[in-house]
């Protein structure tokens, strides 16, 4: 798989007087699993907001595999293939967990919003919910709501739903956030499975889940790229030490 | 589970049916409103309760229907083209087609802004209604008869009771399967989290209009079949109590479940034509019930029972049983008190009174659940004091027992 | 011309009334996300509380106990109600206000009867200020809205210039935060809800005496404010006033013209085909009047759904 899936170019966007992203550009090639880091503030989820059609960028453009989606509506961009989570998990607390994934994989029905016949006589769908059900093994808690499960399987629901539409781009805000070193590891191994073949995009802070999932990791400061990069190189980039730890403490670490 | 719930109801259907034989006329007209409020409620419930959009202005969906219906009752004379009994599916349309275009507007905005639009929006038809007399019939509205059809006259109260009685069963049907359907299941979507909707690709606009339609059409059939039932429609329908009493209604019943509203409406119908002669304060009754719900049992009466069972299987029958009895009793007391205050102030209120009072320069006796009743003296106000008093102190006792009880298991 | 400068200033004074009881309900919307359904009941109360104590205390009086007990009995909405079922969600707040506000109706048509009371403006104040033209000017209606905009200067000094009111602004964006400062956030949101509905109690003691006072003035009055607050943007007090006057003026405006859509077919010639069709077309504004503020709402949402003043959101 070839070709690049996602292009920013001279993103940005402000709020009133404060320039919160102020010119990203950032190429994602079909299949790529990229890191974004950054310090606290540097824009990482506002960008996936501009990304994800949350909001409207100030200037610049957004475009999906060829197609310009800069300012373009939520569900369209996700017609289009582009899928993403919330830092905050964002289910549907009152429903039970299969019904959660049933809705998200009902979108990709020819008749998601039919009245006339009764939904699960819809053909494939059960499978396709169970399906995925298993895929984040959350079989034993089909039947919970999903307000009640714990903060992990919460996020594991969160990804599933988020894989619903089959995506061709995911992007990932901070899925291990809160998570003990135990339910990261499981994560982990979780996202690298149900991301084969598709590109990632995902914010974290957690640095061994960036080195080790990430072909390259892209670093955020202040609403700026400033470094793209394998793992290695980004370890060894004067800029994003200095970003990270300061520039005495730069000094003071041999190179 | 499944076999008791559709035993239950074919069972209530069957006495649904049944009522004609065993009501006197004057019930069994009454019996046909309680229907019709059911209706009415269940596709509130559907906007409301399903899909977590509060309307304060239902009213207009309603009115709509019934207008239109008394339009094509006069239109078409029985002329064969739409016989009376297929006359609802002109409120049904009617209704869809109305809440199709509010609710494009009202679902711009979410929550609390919705709310206040679909009041307005019923408040412009209210203001509107009396300037379009040729629509709306000025004070006196439109009247129309019902004309025989299919080997009927549709002239007797037992008929009409059938005819709302097939329609309403019918829509409650439709209403029900609605829930079980992909539009069904995104509606509670839209209750539990319309943003991530959005997220997962669904037009999450598109949804709201649909909802809103449904819940339209159905009020339009409620519409239709008081019209059907009363020969008749005016523009009061479009009040704001109209629209008051649906939202009472449902919420007292509880919306969280499919038939609440619709139990509730028929019940505050119900107790609404019986007690409507012996007192003059049943909408304050009703409006104090409501803030109760909404206080102390959030899921309606419906969810009363199920409360109950709960205590019951958590704490067992021997300790929850007498306590829930003593709830009970203490229901019974603090209602007693509140009634006979409020009937009393009533009394003591009114023009009637006053004017006597000024001439005889003293409080004279009033009359109160026949019997004469001491104004000024402390007897007569002792028995609220102490019906309340009893009441709040036995409620306060059995609440701190099963609070208490629930926290040590 | 008179009749236009008569309307504008009745229109005028009207929205700055709209505005008292709207900038009460704005303040505690903004401040606790809560839309009080039973805001218009203060107006409510306030007359009543008024006609009630003006043989004994006075009309000047009455009107400022009328307005103290409304606040009074925001006070206790907020306290023993309002607070209780706060972790529900706005909705149930909502529908709990909505529920007040109709047992404040009906309670009001128990004691006082289901008809219009003789709440009359004092005789010493029920004469001429100026005249216009031929026309006398009310001198009532000059002391409304003379109320109104102090009471505005007042709430906008105490709002900005005072410790309370910048406790209060804080309050409105960042609550914990407050309370992280050591301040009572429950007594301010309180006392914010109170002072709102005495504000509204005001309104109604004053206006109530020179427009009708009736058990359905919660309801004619309320769904006005809830325009005002949808029109010029949820928690905004700018939008509020200029709301308030903008549906004032137009509609006033409206009351006396008494042109229809025909008559301005007619200047094109199609006057006779208008009359013909009738309905809407033949209506008279000043009979449509009513319907106004109804109409900019929907056209206000078509075109800036977050009202004129108000933050997208």
């Amino acid at each position: 798989m070839s070709g690049t899936i996602l292009g920013l170019h001279g993103l940005r966007k402000s709020f009133g007087e404060t320039e919160i992203i102020r010119g990203v550009d950032l190429e994602l090639a079909a299949g790529e699993r990229r890191a974004l880091i950054g310090p606290n503030g540097a824009g990482k989820s506002t960008l996936f907001h501009l990304i994800s059609g949350h909001l409207a960028p100030s200037a610049g453009t957004i475009a999906f595999d060829g197609l310009d989606i800069t300012g373009q509506a939520p569900q369209r961009i996700n017609r289009l293939g582009l899928a993403r989570s919330f830092q905050i998990t964002n289910v549907f607390p009152g429903l039970t967990v299969f019904e959660n994934i049933r809705l998200a994989v009902l979108r990709q029905q020819p008749r998601p919003t039919a009245f006339w016949q009764r939904v699960d006589r819809l053909p494939g769908l059960r499978e396709a919910t169970e399906q995925l059900l298993e895929r984040v093994r959350l079989q034993a808690r089909a039947a919970a709501l999903a307000g009640e499960l714990s903060y992990s399987e919460q996020r594991s629901l969160e990804i599933a739903m988020t894989l619903a539409s089959d995506p061709r781009l995911i992007l990932l805000d901070e899925p291990m956030a809160g998570m003990s070193a135990e339910e990261t590891d499981y994560t982990l191994a979780l996202i690298r499975e149900l991301t084969v073949g598709r590109a990632l995009l995902i914010v974290e802070h957690d640095m061994d889940v960036v080195f080790s999932l990430a072909d390259r990791i892209s670093v955020l400061v202040y609403g700026q790229v400033i470094a793209t990069g394998t793992p290695d190189e980004i370890r060894q980039h004067q800029g994003v030490r200095e970003a990270y730890l300061g520039e005495e403490a730069n000094a003071q670490v041999p190179a | 589970m499944m076999r008791t719930s559709t035993f239950l109801l074919l069972g209530a259907s069957a006495l649904l049916a049944a009522m004609p034989a065993l009501l006197s006329a004057g019930l069994l007209n009454a019996a046909v409103q309680m229907l019709i409020a059911a209706l009415f409620a269940s596709a509130y419930g559907l906007l409301a309760g399903r899909a977590g959009m509060l309307s304060f202005g239902h009213a207009a969906y309603f009115g709509v229907g019934a207008f239109a219906t008394v339009h094509a009752m006069n239109a078409l004379n029985g002329a064969g083209l739409l016989p009376t009994p297929l006359l609802p599916l002109v409120g049904a349309g009617a209704g869809l087609a109305f809440g199709v275009v509010a609710g494009w507007f009202a679902t711009q905005r979410s929550g609390t802004a919705f709310a206040m639009i679909t009041l307005a929006i019923a408040e412009l038809l209210h203001a509107l209604a009396p300037q379009l007399k040729s629509l709306f019939g000025g004070e006196s509205g439109i009247s129309a008869m019902r004309m025989p059809a299919w080997g009927l006259s549709f002239g007797s109260t037992t008929q009409v009771y059938y005819l709302t009685l097939a329609w309403v069963l019918a829509s409650l049907a439709l209403l029900h399967f609605h829930t079980r359907t992909p539009a069904g299941r995104l509606t509670l979507g839209l209750r539990e989290n319309a943003h991530r909707l959005r997220f997962l690709g669904y037009d999450v606009h598109r949804l709201g209009v649909s909802a809103f339609a449904i819940s339209g059409l159905f009020s339009g059939i409620a519409g239709a079949l008081q019209v059907l039932a009363n020969e008749a429609a005016n523009y009061v329908v479009f009040d704001a109590h109209v629209s008051a009493s649906v939202v009472l209604n449902s919420y007292i019943g509880g919306v969280g479940v499919f038939l609440g509203p619709a139990l509730g409406a028929a019940l505050m119908s119900f107790f609404g034509y019986a007690v409507s002669d012996a007192t003059q304060a049943w909408l304050l009754y009703q409006g104090v019930l409501f803030v109760i719900v909404m206080m102390f049992m959030p899921e309606g009466l419906v969810g009363l029972g199920a409360t109950a069972r709960h205590r019951v299987r958590v704490l067992g029958p021997a300790r929850a049983l007498p306590l829930l009895a003593a709830g009970m009793l203490a229901v019974l007391l603090l209602a007693g008190g509140t009634v006979f205050l409020v009937e009393l102030l009533q009394r003591l209120c009114s023009q009637d009174y006053r004017a006597l009072a000024a001439t005889a320069g003293a409080w004279p006796p009033v009359t109160m659940f026949g019997r004469s009743w001491a104004a000024a003296s402390a007897a007569t106000w002792a028995w609220p004091a102490g019906l309340l008093l009893t009441g709040g102190a036995l409620m306060a006792f059995a609440r701190t027992r099963l609070l208490a009880r629930e926290a040590q298991r | 011309m008179d009749t236009l400068l008569f309307g504008l200033l009745n229109g005028l004074i009207y929205g700055l009334l709209l505005f008292m009881v709207s900038a009460g309900l704005t303040l505690i919307f903004g401040m606790m996300g809560v839309l009080n359904f039973a805001h218009a009941s203060f107006y409510m109360l306030g007359a009543y509380f008024a006609y009630t104590l003006q043989h004994a205390l006075g009309f000047g009086p009455a009107v400022v106990a009328g307005a103290l007990l409304a606040g009074g009995v925001g006070a206790v909405v907020e306290r023993f109600f309002l607070r209780r079922v706060h972790h529900h969600g706005h909705a149930h707040e909502l529908l709990l206000t909505f529920g007040l506000s109709f047992i404040v109706a009906e309670t009001i048509k128990l004691v006082f009867g289901n008809f219009p009371v003789d709440y009359r403006v004092p005789p010493r104040l029920d004469g001429p200020a100026f005249a216009i033209g031929a026309q006398q000017y009310p001198l009532y209606r000059l002391l409304m809205g003379g109320v109104a905009l102090l009471m505005f200067v007042l709430l906008y000094l105490l709002l900005t210039r005072t410790r309370v009111g910048i406790i209060v602004r804080s309050a409105i964006h960042k609550p914990r935060m407050v309370e992280a400062l050591g301040h009572n956030v429950q007594l301010v949101f309180t006392g914010v809800f109170a002072v709102g509905a005495a504000l509204a109690g005001l309104a109604g003691a004053v206006a109530g005496a020179f427009y009708t006072t009736s058990p359905n003035m919660a309801v004619e009055t309320g769904v006005l404010v809830f325009v005002v607050v949808v029109v010029g943007g949820l928690g905004s007090l700018g939008g509020a006033m200029l709301a308030s006057l903008l549906i004032g003026v137009m509609t006033s405006l409206a009351v006396s013209v008494d042109r229809s859509l025909a008559d301005l077919f007619a200047l094109v010639g199609a006057g006779a085909w208008a009359d013909s069709v009738g309905g809407l077309l033949t209506l008279k504004l000043s009979s449509l009047a009513a319907t106004l503020p109804f109409a900019l709402m929907l056209i206000v949402l078509l075109l800036r759904p977050q009202g004129l003043l108000g933050e997208k959101n």
